[in-house]
């Protein structure tokens, strides 16, 4: 359990670190966020005083960059400029329907990235190894916005099949193939690779001296020797959740907290871009470390490093 | 005598892009049952591609061309195994015919625990329940002779050795008692001690349990098929060439390819050596007086990986306490098994590892504090040749490049001077000047260790460290290199280190031997005194557990488990744990590592004088 603790510290200076990057980018690009905040309204330079001192702009950057430390490790992360409704509070309301994406698109994408990796990796080189990767190849390439837009007037407008908008678990297919349909790609693409890696070592050769049947040598020898690869592709794309989640929840309309990014950057709205910024990278974290957790999972001989360490 | 499996005009070929090749060229031949049946060849001779067509498990690109597989099954029904579908061959698999591949280190699946790997075949063939299958499985294990089997078969492939671990597939191969049992190079892989507890344990399974069970054992190594085997098929570039009672073969050889086998043997060519008398003489005359390379109190330690923050206090202990000397024109033989530190002490030695503690002195030069840029100089004066000649070079250099560079690099001659002087050397080495423009990919094997040696000789050493430079080559090639060794080692006036885990290679080429194990030198004599007195006990097991073709088989001496790990060696004597007559002493490990002079040149670790 040494390994996991000390994954766990290397978390705080990332966050950390995190912070200070976008402290330093939002304060070095143009533009003032009393003005964005007034949206253009004319307004005197009394009142621009009190906004200022209000959100606490008058003080000096170095300061300021001080006291929100001191007051994030106290748990207080600040209130947004724009509503004043302290960012938590934000982040808190709008978290679920991303979450919701999230584990949407992912189920899709696994799902079908290993289906297809599995349907191309067993028979390398043949017509279904090819069309299942000419499928991952658009599925990575193809924008997001686009594959939206086109499965909303596919299924949605021309079809009739699903809702475009609205609640429940089935406004949720479209944006969740969305978000899947990358991870999908790289996923099928890894899989097969290291499928066929797999099939060719010597201890399938063992197991087909055993007579046993091709589907018990793919899924109970072979599969789970090739997930490493998927598995550690997974953890690198979790930050594309983030980035889909953007792009996604824009184009079908959802909320979630890829549109309080977009808004928040957009109104250069500090403290709230700087509070998702590291509850993004503390997630990403926590995934990674949920799948180095997994390698263990997999491959007994990566237990018994970390048992040694 | 009952035929179980008849192979007729069987013809196997491979597709590539540039064409088929043939792998397999008409053979025929028959298997009786019980009986143990040795298939010997070089590489690339068809051996492996005869049990892979067998066993129906042929790579993609291979097929089969033409003839007849037919087996008598269980049932006593004769079925032609090339004319089944893959579902139907997959009732054979594992029940009739089983097989036992050559590298355990990657034959079983690393996320399976072993135990899951036996009772999997069991239950795929047999129709009886999970629990009963588990208890089978712990019999097999016991068997084959795993202590602890309850334990260890809860455990995964990477925690058992080698060893081990071809025991597990071996009662793998065993669960179902087959037909036939196909041990392709089963024990090559692994050390000579481990070999002969393998290879014992399968002869007794062989005229024990399994007595109806025949095998056909591949193997390029003929004292395992004068030891083993009942008949033996030769092959050559997949034909057979002999066919016959291995008696009869190995002392009546027919066919020239088998005799020239045979007699470039090491073993063979010593004795063909002896006759000649050449023997007083076969050496440039050594030095006595001029020492070359002293070695004294050399340790080397590795410390354990333990992590990013925490230090570690433990180390393998690689290299322990080892002094010697070596005189001008000597040649000393390193020999020991896998993890003895003998490649470690010779990589140490021309400080290609920076030694832990301990003195070495090169032309009276104390050379074992120099920094890398002092080395620089020494270097030309020392070289290494290395075991795996492809590994060794660099693939995108061709030769000439790769030999001119040290040259230039020690700014010894100009350009075109050189290459007339690299000419030379691959003359030397018995390769044409064309190759010069050539790649390592190139060439064949035994090729590419001729680059090597010239690599390793460009720069005119006087001291070259030899690490295994023959054992990834076959018999055949094998002799030539060390006949081009031998020749070059006058020419250049070399001293020379040679490293080796094989005993004939050892006793053939050198002159005085240091026997290693688990970093100590237990032995150390003139080969004569080493091979045919030898005192120590580890140096007998190793010696008795050579199989030899020529002369009687003498009764083993059989060491039990495994080298223990280096990393917490046994106290005292370090073979104590694996001694086959410990005294009292030993056996507490109250007796400390040192070597004491029993004659003169002839030394001894001071335990085994003590216990015997």
């Amino acid at each position: 359990m040494n390994f996991f603790i000390k994954k766990l510290l290397i978390v705080i200076p990332t966050l950390y670190i995190a912070w200070t990057v976008v402290f330093v980018t939002l304060n070095i690009i143009p533009g003032d966020p009393v003005n964005l905040m007034l949206g253009g309204r004319p307004a005197s330079d009394e009142v621009r005083e009190n906004v200022r001192k209000n959100l606490g702009l008058d003080k000096p950057v170095f300061e300021r960059y001080t006291s929100f430390l001191i007051n994030a490790t106290k748990g207080d992360l600040g209130k947004s400029y724009l509503t004043r409704q302290p960012v938590t509070t934000m982040i808190k309301e709008n978290m679920m329907p991303t979450i919701e994406l999230s584990i949407g698109g992912l189920i899709f994408g696994v799902f079908f990235g290993v289906f297809f990796g599995i349907f191309a990796g067993t028979k390398p080189n043949s017509m279904r190894d090819t069309f299942s990767m000419i499928i991952a190849l658009c599925g990575i390439s193809l924008p997001s916005f686009w594959i939206g837009m086109m499965l909303i007037y596919i299924f949605g407008t021309t079809l009739g099949w699903v809702p475009i908008v609205g609640e429940g678990f089935v406004s949720l297919i479209l944006p969740s193939i969305t978000v899947g349909l990358f991870f999908a790609g790289g996923m099928a693409r890894l899989t097969r690779s290291s499928l066929v890696d797999v099939l060719n070592q010597d201890y399938i050769r063992t197991a087909r001296s055993k007579g046993i049947s091709k589907y018990r040598i793919v899924l109970r020898h072979s599969l789970r020797n090739a997930m490493i690869p998927p598995v550690t592709l997974l953890g690198i794309q979790f930050g594309l959740l983030i980035t889909g989640a953007v792009i996604t929840e824009e184009v079908f309309a959802r909320p979630g907290l890829g549109q309080l990014l977009l808004q928040a950057i957009l109104a250069k709205d500090i403290p709230l871009v700087q509070a998702l910024v590291v509850y993004m990278t503390a997630v990403y974290i926590f995934l990674n470390l949920i799948v180095d957790f997994t390698y263990g999972i997999i491959d007994p001989r990566i237990r018994l490093e970390r048992n040694r360490g | 005598m009952v035929e179980i499996l008849n192979v007729s005009n069987l013809s196997t070929a491979f597709q590539s892009d540039y064409g088929s090749k043939q792998a397999l060229k008409n053979i025929s031949f028959k298997i009786n049952e019980g009986e143990v049946l040795a298939l010997v060849g070089e590489s690339g001779s068809g051996k492996t591609v005869t049990s892979l067509s067998i066993m129906g498990l042929l790579p993609n690109n291979a097929y089969i061309q033409e003839g007849n597989i037919n087996l008598i099954d269980k049932k006593n029904n004769q079925v032609n195994i090339l004319k089944l579908t893959d579902d139907k061959h997959n009732l054979i698999r594992g029940n009739d015919i089983s097989m036992v591949f050559q590298e355990p280190m990657t034959c079983l699946n690393p996320t399976m625990t072993i135990g899951d790997q036996i009772v999997e075949v069991i239950l795929n063939h047999k129709k009886i329940s999970k629990t009963k299958a588990v208890k089978e499985m712990i019999d097999l294990l016991g068997l084959v002779e795993i202590p602890d089997p309850t334990q260890r078969a809860r455990e995964y492939p990477h925690q058992l050795s080698g060893g081990m671990r071809q025991r597990v597939m071996i009662s793998i191969a065993l669960a179902c008692t087959p037909k036939l049992i196909i041990a392709d190079e089963p024990t090559s892989a692994l050390d000579v001690t481990i070999q002969a507890q393998l290879l014992q344990l399968l002869m007794k399974l062989k005229n024990s349990i399994v007595s109806k069970t025949s095998i056909l054992f591949i193997t390029h190594d003929l004292g395992i098929v004068r030891e083993l085997a009942d008949r033996v098929i030769v092959m050559y570039h997949g034909e057979i060439v002999e066919e016959g009672q291995v008696k009869e073969v190995f002392d009546n050889p027919k066919h020239s390819y088998t005799r020239n086998l045979i007699q470039s043997l090491p073993e063979f060519k010593l004795e063909e050596r002896k006759l000649t008398k050449k023997d007083d003489n076969k050496q440039t005359k050594v030095d006595d007086n001029e020492i070359i390379l002293k070695i004294e109190n050399l340790f080397k330690e590795f410390p354990v990986e333990k992590g990013f923050f925490k230090e570690s206090n433990e180390t393998v202990k690689a290299v322990q306490n080892i002094s010697l000397n070596v005189k001008k024109n000597e040649v000393l033989g390193l020999v020991g098994e896998s993890g003895s530190g003998k490649s470690t002490l010779g990589k140490s030695i021309i400080k290609l590892l920076q030694p832990s503690r301990g003195q070495i002195y090169f032309n009276n030069e104390n050379i074992s504090e120099y920094s890398n840029k002092q080395m620089i100089k020494i270097r030309q004066k020392m070289q290494m040749i290395f075991q795996d000649p492809f590994a060794s070079l660099n693939p995108r250099k061709n030769i000439l490049d790769t030999l001119i560079e040290p040259i230039l690099v020690h700014n010894l001659m100009k350009k075109n001077e050189a290459i007339n002087y690299i000419k030379e050397i691959i003359n030397d080495v018995g390769l044409p000047i064309e190759s010069l423009r050539r790649f390592p990919h190139e060439f064949s094997g035994g090729q590419r260790q001729r680059i090597g040696i010239a690599r390793a000789l460009v720069l005119k050493p006087e001291f070259i460290v030899a690490d295994e430079p023959v054992s990834a080559l076959d018999v055949s090639i094998q002799a030539q290199v060390l006949n081009l060794l031998e020749k070059l080692k006058k020419t250049y006036n070399l001293t020379m280190i040679f490293i080796s885990h094989d005993l004939s290679v050892i006793e053939f080429f050198c002159d005085k031997v240091a026997v290693m194990y688990l970093g100590h030198i237990v032995e150390i004599a003139p080969v004569s005194k080493l091979f045919n007195s030898p005192k120590h006990s580890y140096t007998r097991a190793l010696l008795s557990a050579v199989p030899k073709v020529k002369g009687k088989n003498k009764e083993k001496i059989l060491i039990k488990g495994d080298i223990p790990s280096p990393i917490n060696p046994p106290s005292g004597c370090v073979f104590r744990t694996r001694c086959p007559n410990p005294g009292i002493d030993c056996k507490g490990g109250n007796i400390e590592m040192g070597l004491i002079e029993v004659e003169p040149g002839h030394w001894v670790d001071q335990c085994c004088v003590n216990c015997n």
